[in-house]
């Protein structure tokens, strides 16, 4: 699937907001809403980078974005979240869990996402393929 | 330096960006070219100016002015502002290649040096142009002068050679280089030389460029027939210049050129016959009442399938998801499976079923959701069969395609098979029957009446009628369309055996080398050469007597480019993985197409499409590894004519391109036209009626005109709907129209638009309706 940015944007909305906080719930229990705001940060920031792999998308003939890309698309999306929040934490002492649990909860956040955007979206909307990704409108 | 006369016309040829079909203009000058419309020729793509290029008069000869175009004009791969143009120049600008054809006397130069032909000029210098990094081509065939002044035959942009440098000329058999007191001296085999003889083999170096010195042909030197026509250039030049350029002969009506593509059909009713479709069908719109009276069998049904081929099959399948009831459909077809064409197509073409297709994981003629896709299906299996390298290997095909790995395509018996089994989920041998539609007519009361036959041996005109509320149009391909050349060939010779199109049957052409070897001439640079060119590989493992001549029509230096993207070349080869660019299907470009006008979308397929070949490491190294062995080897030219030699050889004649217009012969035993199919809708019967009777347009590539919902423009008939899907369909909002993914969508598409009309039964699949189907579909239940 090649997607737009709008198809990009819709889709990371959905998923993140559907899967998301429910990956994120038992996370929640111990270390209280700072995985909530890594999740929004991962959104929220997602949608700037978005920009960007539209731009080197479009470079490309195919104008793909194999599977690969995503990848490593999130493990730097990964990267940067967990700076900002260390930092955070640094300035206000509240955000920052520790390294290893910011890597369970992202990759599982990711994993699960990932794979629904290759699969769940195709059958929950027959026109999301062919739309690139803008499964509303 | 051609001469010309005012009342002399000039001829422009090139090949369609976006389908490859051969395209020519005729006129005199001035030329005007460029994209607006008020052009003389109205070349439609991106990269082209509005006014881009001007052709003139320049004293005696022709000059190319480029208008200050964004995107420059080539001439030989060179980027001109003013040009003077000999025959045969071959012009660029933007996706567009356009050969001159002036069909008048050689260059005049040629007649004042009254030199006498070399007799046989059998070598031939290659090189890499300078500045397009064009592959050129010369044969040596009287005294060239190479330089980088514009008046040398050979001229080489690069300051490192002198104004005039050297000269070659033919000698005996070889052809002897001199160097013109060069500054910066001439090299043979990295030696420096005054004066020396050339053979093949020998590299010659000017400053930077390298030039090859190569033997034409395969082996021996070809002798001509009869006449020793080497002498053609000298001896025309010689006599006073033709005046008037003969009129380009009148393009071959495309029924000529068609070989139909079914198996044939079984009693005489083959011919269409007087008396059917009946009478009735000359009315602009038939009454229901007067059907009866006709005496034929007359049936109903709401949903009606023409074609009953794949994209039949697809839009059935689509209906039947979206809640239609089968009982309600109809399909009808020649083949008894939906891919029994397509099948036939394939294996002709030499894609067997262990073969690999060019098409997506996800492009599933048996599931509507694209999910799971071929790949993802073909590593489950493989790791139920233990077999882990074939799984993972397939896993990260899909994962990292097209950059970190080739690109992922299933294997064609898969498809089959998974077509099978979606035929039997939704009963398609209840809902197909035999016929060949004739005639499709608009009812007075709303719907549409079909005129079919049945024909058999035992019962020859077995006609019929049946009536239908919403229809779908898709017959496929009409027929095998060979170069005008070869198919002349074919006519005047009746010789159907060495002169075959790849997608006809034509195994004795490989069983005819196997046994006894000989030279295969392959036309056309597409996937199909590529197959054609992996079976002759395997074959010459039995045999190594086999050769292979490539004949091209012009080098390629550099691919379409779009934006900021290039597409790959090696060897003259095209690359991309898909016969249209991903987006095109799924992204930006799907809706950019979408929102164009017939034009915008003909520019954009032009800058989108064109021939190419899938990537594949296995034919990457046949055609590197055939032109290290020399069993494969590349010639480019225009085609003269193709006959017979005295020996029964087949021999086609070159004409060669800018300044040294020679002929070259190439002898081969067998000719393989890998260039395409028909796809006019004038070449269908029964469009070419439906357009006519109805007075429906066609769109600018030639094909019917469909709204973004598929439907067919022009034939809706109060609540009845027609629809439209396949090759037929190009120019319209898919560009890969002919493809799994396109019928997939163009079927989407139209039963969404269904849906809306409210047509009985059918219903938008939703977040609910939409995953439940899919179960049923991963179960194996009806829908
Ligand atoms: C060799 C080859 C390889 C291809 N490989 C791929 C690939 O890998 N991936 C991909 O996505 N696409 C591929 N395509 C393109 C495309 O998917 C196929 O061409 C596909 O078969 C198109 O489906 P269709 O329904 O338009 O035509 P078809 O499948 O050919 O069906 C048309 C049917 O209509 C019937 N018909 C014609 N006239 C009449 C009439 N008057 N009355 C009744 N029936 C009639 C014909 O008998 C035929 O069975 C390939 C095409 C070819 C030729």
């Amino acid at each position: 699937m090649t997607p737009t940015l709008f198809g990009r944007w819709q889709t990371r909305t959905l998923l993140l907001l559907t899967f998301g906080p429910f990956l994120t719930l038992p996370f929640v229990l111990f270390f209280r809403l700072t995985p909530l705001l890594i999740l929004g940060m991962v959104l929220c920031f997602g949608y700037c980078w978005d920009i960007l792999y539209q731009v080197i998308q479009s470079g490309r003939w195919d104008r793909d974005w194999p599977p690969a890309y995503q990848l490593l698309a999130g493990i730097w999306e990964g990267a940067f979240v967990f700076l900002v929040s260390a930092l955070l934490g640094r300035v206000f002492g509240v955000f920052a869990v520790p390294f290893p649990v910011f890597l369970i909860h992202y990759g599982l956040v990711w994993i699960v996402t990932f794979l629904m955007s290759q699969s769940l979206m195709r059958i929950v909307f027959p026109n999301w393929r062919y739309r690139g990704g803008q499964w509303l409108f | 330096m051609s001469v010309l006369t005012t009342s002399e016309t000039l001829r422009l040829t090139w090949d369609d960006p976006g389908t490859g079909e051969e395209l020519a203009w005729n006129g005199p000058l001035p030329v005007r070219i460029g994209r607006a419309t008020d052009n003389e020729i109205v070349l439609n793509a991106a990269a082209v100016s509005r006014l881009h290029a001007r052709l003139e008069r320049d004293g005696a000869g022709v000059v190319l002015i480029d208008n200050g175009s964004s995107n420059g004009t080539f001439v030989g791969g060179r980027r001109i502002d003013r040009e003077p143009l000999t025959d045969g120049a071959t012009i660029t600008l933007g996706p567009f290649t356009l050969t001159l054809d002036l069909d008048a006397a050689p260059p005049t130069v040629f007649a004042a040096s009254g030199r006498s032909p070399a007799p046989t000029g059998t070598l031939t210098l290659r090189w890499t142009d300078p500045v397009g990094g064009a592959a050129r081509e010369a044969r040596i065939e009287r005294e060239l002068t190479i330089g980088r002044g514009g008046d040398c035959a050979i001229t080489l942009a690069t300051n490192r050679a002198s104004r005039r440098h050297a000269t070659i000329a033919p000698d005996g058999a070889g052809a002897v280089l001199t160097d013109l007191d060069s500054a910066n001296g001439t090299f043979v085999n990295e030696h420096r030389v005054t004066r020396r003889a050339l053979g093949a083999g020998d590299v010659v170096t000017i400053g930077d460029v390298r030039l090859t010195v190569e033997q034409v042909g395969l082996g021996a030197p070809v002798a001509r027939p009869g006449a020793d026509s080497a002498t053609q250039i000298i001896e025309a030049g010689a006599l006073p210049p033709p005046l008037v350029a003969p009129p380009p002969p009148p393009a071959p009506p495309n029924e000529h050129r068609t070989v139909i593509l079914d198996l044939p059909d079984a009693g005489p009713s083959a011919r269409p016959q007087r008396s059917f479709p009946p009478a009735i069908f000359e009315a602009p719109s038939v009454p229901v009442s007067a059907l009866a009276a006709t005496g034929l069998p007359v049936d109903e049904t709401l949903f009606l399938a023409v074609g009953g081929g794949l994209g039949s099959f697809v839009w059935v399948d689509h209906l039947v998801t979206h809640g239609a009831d089968p009982r309600a459909i109809t399909a009808i077809g020649l083949e008894e499976k939906p891919y029994g064409r397509y099948k036939r197509l394939c294996a002709q073409s030499q894609i067997p079923l262990h073969e690999r297709l060019r098409s997506n994981s996800d492009s599933c003629p048996d599931n509507i959701w694209g999910w799971p896709g071929y790949a993802v299906r073909e590593s489950f299996t493989s790791l139920s069969r233990g077999q882990f390298g074939n799984a993972i290997k397939r896993t990260w095909q899909i994962f990292g395609e097209p950059t970190f790995a080739e690109t992922y395509t299933p294997r064609a018996g898969d498809v089959f098979d998974s077509i099978d089994r979606e035929a039997a989920r939704i009963g398609w041998e209840r809902i197909y029957r035999y016929g060949r539609v004739r005639a499709i007519r608009k009812t007075d009361d709303g719907r549409y009446v079909i005129a079919y036959s049945q024909s058999t041996p035992q019962n020859p005109s077995d006609h019929r009628l049946i009536l239908a509320r919403y229809v779908h149009v898709a017959v496929g391909y009409p027929g095998i369309k060979l170069l005008p050349d070869l198919q002349q060939y074919r006519e005047t010779t009746g010789d159907f055996k060495t002169v075959v199109n790849a997608y006809e049957e034509h195994e004795h052409v490989y069983q005819g080398l196997i046994r006894g070897g000989g030279t295969v001439l392959v036309r056309g640079r597409g996937i199909v050469a590529s197959r054609i060119l992996q079976r002759l590989y395997e074959i010459r493992q039995q045999n190594p007597q086999i050769g292979v001549l490539h004949l091209m029509r012009t080098p390629l230096a550099k691919g379409h480019r779009y934006g900021r993207a290039e597409r790959q070349v090696i060897d003259h080869w095209e690359y991309q993985p898909f016969n249209w660019p991903k987006a095109t299907w799924t992204g930006e470009m799907r809706f950019q197409l979408e929102r164009a006008d017939d034009q915008e979308r003909d520019r954009l397929l032009n800058d989108w499409g064109g021939t190419t070949t899938a990537y594949r490491a296995d034919w990457v190294q046949i055609v590197d590894a055939g032109q290290r062995e020399g069993w494969y080897q590349i010639r480019f030219g225009d085609v003269k004519a193709v006959g017979r030699d005295p020996s029964g050889k087949l021999v086609t004649t070159l004409v060669g391109k800018g300044l040294i217009k020679d002929e070259t012969d190439l002898q081969a035993d067998y000719i393989i036209d890998c260039t395409g199919l028909e796809a006019q809708v004038d070449a269908h019967p029964l469009l070419k009626d439906l357009v006519g009777h109805h007075g429906l347009g066609k769109n600018p590539k030639g094909r019917l005109r469909v709204t973004n919902d598929l439907e067919i423009v022009g034939m809706d008939n109060g609540p009845a709907r027609m629809y439209a899907a396949g090759a037929m369909t190009l120019g319209g909002p898919m560009a890969a129209a002919d493809s799994f993914l396109g019928l997939q969508y163009a079927a989407l598409a139209s039963v969404q638009a269904l849906a809306d009309l409210r047509a009985p039964g059918v219903r938008r699949l939703n977040f609910i309706t939409s995953p439940i189907q899919w179960i049923k579909w991963a179960t194996g239940a009806r829908p």
